[in-house]
């Protein structure tokens, strides 16, 4: 009797342990089978929002420039942003005002465009409105090579640079400076890719409105803008800039560097009121 | 069956029972991220002043050049608030593994890490072969995100041979 009692138990629990095996086997195939199933919605999940960051940046290249919608609203924005404030040549400003805020910049350079936007704290956009505006302060723009000059994809970086420059120049021959480099940054291409065009060159000074086109292409022949930018870079190399945007703050009581990078509203008024 | 969900119930680590040191290495390395991901999204909306940056580029910090680039946002929503939500959505996966579901929440994890990883791999791609810089704070969350793909990947296939 107690022979088979023992053997009853023992079938149980061979059979408990089979069923049990047979469970875990199911549940480790089903396991397997989720995986997979993230595996594969995740994929899917990675292509689609590639596909949209890819989207999205060629939306923004130069290539489709004079054709794009947001470029026409980019050139309205700095039309209506410059208005009424005196330019010549390089200088966005007042002539008499007591103050120079000297920048040095690239057109190349994306942290140019983002100073010069208002990207990342930038504060140029306010320092425009409130103290350019105003007669307070003027701004020169002057030249220097960075972001353009480490662009490997172009044959000749500096020359590129140049050329790029002297067509900003160009447009400060009809005091509108300001509004093709507004632009250039507006539209800037991926840094490091050879979108700088002269087809490019010509959509922006096309967006500026009332900018004579014939004026600005010989203007851009002019030998005297091409020394200048050399000038700048000369200049820019003496003072012992390193970076774009740099800034020189000039006034009654003196001359002050503010130092490299993407300065805020705050960072420029103390530079203001360091040298008023 | 459910003589197999109790152990495996255990292993999610806060459903009652201690953590298990895969779950503390998850949690650290979730953190982090975070962290990282936090303080990204505060420069992009604060000014990049605030960016502590080793690497120089073109005159500038490298960290700069990436964050301005235009890959540093998708469709207008900036990259790194994309990796908060997500290290968020992770948070939210440990929670409803240890309350609510745990096979759930496990495979949640897995697939919400791995859908970072395989967007910042993408992004690394960019910063090495695009920008031509490389942000190191982007590289730091990068690493995490490698590194919790593979955590909650193993906790979610352990935990399925748990009960064997």
């Amino acid at each position: 009797m107690a022979s088979r009692k023992e053997q009853k138990e023992q079938a149980r629990a061979a059979r408990i342990a089979q069923e049990q095996e047979a469970a875990a086997k199911a549940q480790r195939t089903r396991r397997l089978q989720v995986f997979g199933g993230v595996i594969a919605i995740a994929v899917v999940v990675i292509v689609v929002v590639i596909a949209l960051s890819v989207g999205g940046s060629k939306s923004t290249s130069g290539s489709s420039l004079t054709t794009d919608a947001k470029a026409k609203a980019a050139a309205a924005y700095v039309a209506t942003e410059l208005k009424n404030i005196p330019q010549s040549g390089t200088t966005l400003g007042s002539p008499s005002a007591k103050v120079t805020l000297t920048y040095f910049g690239d057109l190349q350079c994306p942290i140019c465009a983002d100073f010069t936007k208002g990207i990342g704290g930038g504060g140029l956009p306010q320092f425009i409105q409130n103290d350019v505006r105003h007669g307070k302060v003027k701004i020169v723009y002057r030249s220097f090579c960075t972001a353009s000059c480490n662009n490997t994809s172009v044959s000749n970086p500096q020359q590129l640079f140049n050329t790029q420059q002297v067509a900003a120049y160009a447009a400060g021959k009809q005091n509108k400076f300001w509004n093709y480099a507004e632009i250039f940054y507006r539209e800037q291409g991926t840094e490091g890719t050879p979108y700088v065009t002269s087809g490019y060159l010509s959509g922006i000074a096309q967006e500026i409105p009332g900018l004579n086109m014939s004026a600005w292409q010989s203007a851009r022949k002019d030998q005297t803008l091409h020394t200048q930018v050399n000038t700048d870079n000369s200049v820019a190399t003496t003072d012992g800039i390193q970076a774009t945007p740099a800034l020189v703050i000039k006034g009654p009581k003196g001359i002050q560097s503010l130092g490299a990078g993407i300065l805020t509203y705050a960072q420029l008024e103390a530079g203001v009121k360091a040298v008023s | 069956m459910s003589a197999m969900a109790g152990p495996a119930e255990h292993q999610v680590g806060g459903a009652g029972s201690r953590p298990d040191r895969l779950m503390l290495a998850i949690l650290i390395f979730t953190t982090i991220g975070f962290a990282d991901a936090a303080y990204l999204t505060y420069v992009h909306y604060h000014g990049f002043s605030a960016l502590a940056c080793f690497g120089a580029h073109s005159g500038h910090s490298s960290c700069q050049t990436v964050q301005s680039s235009q890959w540093s946002e998708l469709d207008g929503v900036p990259v790194a608030l994309l990796g908060l939500i997500g290290y968020v959505g992770l948070y939210v996966s440990y929670l409803v593994a240890a309350r609510v579901n745990a096979e759930l929440g496990r495979a949640a994890a897995f697939g919400i890490a791995l859908i970072g990883f395989g967007f910042s791999m993408y992004l690394t791609y960019r910063e090495i072969f695009t920008i031509h810089a490389i942000c190191e704070w982007c590289v730091g969350s990068a690493v995490c995100l490698t590194v919790l793909t593979v955590l909650t990947a193993v906790r979610y296939l352990r935990a399925g041979t748990a009960g064997t």
